[in-house]
């Protein structure tokens, strides 16, 4: 009964008719990307077919989020510099992004903030191809506007019931709908065939310690949300540091001491981001 | 004993913890006097902070930084981990961070001050010996003239 519930939620969150639509451009540059013998300048040269993307993309990427501000000119540089992994993911991120600021204040800046400090976390630890680390914190919350967008009336009872009781939004989400937006995460990701690395710290943010495959990637995603709610850059919904995970600690092998170089980092770097949109 | 950031050490104070090199490499021993070569020897380590014995740093003030604000946030949003030994944990370092970060803001603020009104005072010194200068050189001439 309860499973038949999810079952039929999960449909509705996935209803692709209404669901941010992906640029055409992207789902050929998919079918090109698995043909072998693709060159990267083909990919570039597609995805620069459409303008309006490719001006979007590139102001993403030379922000300081991906450590090289103001140096990538072109796709094709791009590319070679961040892998298509993670255009792929700021694609999605430039389709939500209109949804995402008008629902939810302070979302935006949340992930952007998150991404930022997700790729402190993975550069300090020097973890390899800390840009898709960006990408999982910018998107790790993606599950929560396509569940507002989706389930309209949802969003009012959430906050509602954020603000009532004081619970953490994704409390609220699990009492309401059954699940939280970690599991739309998932779902959203297969949808969007996003990379296994991607998906793992977008589903397991919340729960780093039970994530089998890439538990680098979630447990970074975790320790960028807790950063970014220490400095309470945007708002995920409500105002809590989520509960710091001992194993993250462990799993990294941090001394108080690497926490503190971290936030050092932090501390500089919010104020560069402060004004990133894709609008323009 | 007291953590502080390596630009709000004076020489003369003494370290209480050893001191280490980013990549682990100890360089002073607790109880070393510390010097101006020292310090600037530390810097250039990129050591960012030294533990030190006694508390010669307020570092309560600081006026209205954006780190204040922080501190002053803490409470509020650790409110539902109050009880948990862990989180507590982390709250103190968090905070630790932040009274670290505004000390340093505020200490910069007052070098710039500093800077600031010796530069006005010096600035008005010269001025003064111009007026000086110049109504001299009018009295010369006028005893000249006469």
């Amino acid at each position: 009964m309860v499973e038949d519930l999810r079952t039929e939620r999960k449909g509705k969150l996935l209803e692709v008719k209404d669901l941010p639509t992906l640029p055409k451009v992207l789902d050929e540059v998919a079918k090109l990307v698995e043909k072998p013998d693709t060159t990267m300048d083909q990919v570039a040269e597609l995805i620069s077919t459409d303008q309006v993307l490719t001006a979007k993309v590139l102001k993403m990427v030379n922000s300081p989020i991906y450590g090289f501000p103001g140096r990538i000119s072109s796709i094709s540089h791009a590319l070679m510099l961040l892998g298509f992994n993670v255009l792929r993911g700021i694609i999605v991120s430039t389709s939500v992004f209109e949804v995402m600021t008008e629902n939810m204040v302070g979302l935006w800046e949340h992930s952007l903030g998150c991404a930022l400090a997700t790729s402190t976390v993975a550069r300090q630890l020097d973890l390899p191809d800390p840009e898709e680390y960006s990408v999982a914190g910018l998107l790790h919350d993606i599950g929560k506007v396509v569940a507002t967008v989706q389930l309209p009336e949802l969003k009012k009872d959430i906050e509602k019931l954020v603000k009532d009781k004081d619970v953490y939004y994704i409390e609220a989400e699990k009492e309401l709908l059954g699940f939280g937006h970690d599991r739309i995460n998932a779902w959203l990701a297969d949808h969007w065939k996003l990379p296994p690395n991607i998906k793992e710290g977008l589903g397991y943010h919340h729960k780093p310690q039970l994530a089998r495959l890439y538990p680098d990637m979630a447990h970074a995603v975790h320790l960028g949300d807790f950063f970014v709610r220490v400095f309470e850059y945007g708002s995920g919904g409500d105002d809590n540091v989520t509960y710091l995970r001992p194993e993250t600690l462990k799993h990294f092998k941090l001394k108080p001491a690497d926490l503190e170089q971290m936030l050092d980092h932090l501390s500089g770097q919010f104020v560069e981001i402060a004004d990133l949109s894709f609008s323009s | 004993m007291q953590k502080i950031p390596l630009n709000l050490v004076q020489p003369g104070m003494v370290l209480a913890k050893p001191v280490a090199r980013p990549d682990g490499m100890v360089v002073a021993a607790p109880g070393t006097e510390l010097t101006e070569s020292m310090l600037s020897r530390f810097e250039a380590m990129g050591i960012g902070q030294v533990v030190v014995e006694g508390s010669p740093v307020d570092m309560e003030g600081g006026g209205d930084t954006a780190f204040d604000k922080r501190i002053e946030r803490l409470d509020h949003i650790f409110r539902k981990h109050e009880s948990d030994k862990w989180m507590n944990q982390i709250k103190r370092l968090v905070k630790h961070f932040f009274k670290m970060k505004a000390a340093q803001r505020a200490a910069a603020m007052a070098a710039m001050a500093a800077a600031k009104a010796e530069a006005k005072a010096k600035a008005e010194a010269e001025e003064e010996a111009k007026k000086a200068e110049a109504e001299g050189r009018v009295k010369n001439g006028e005893e000249e003239r006469g």
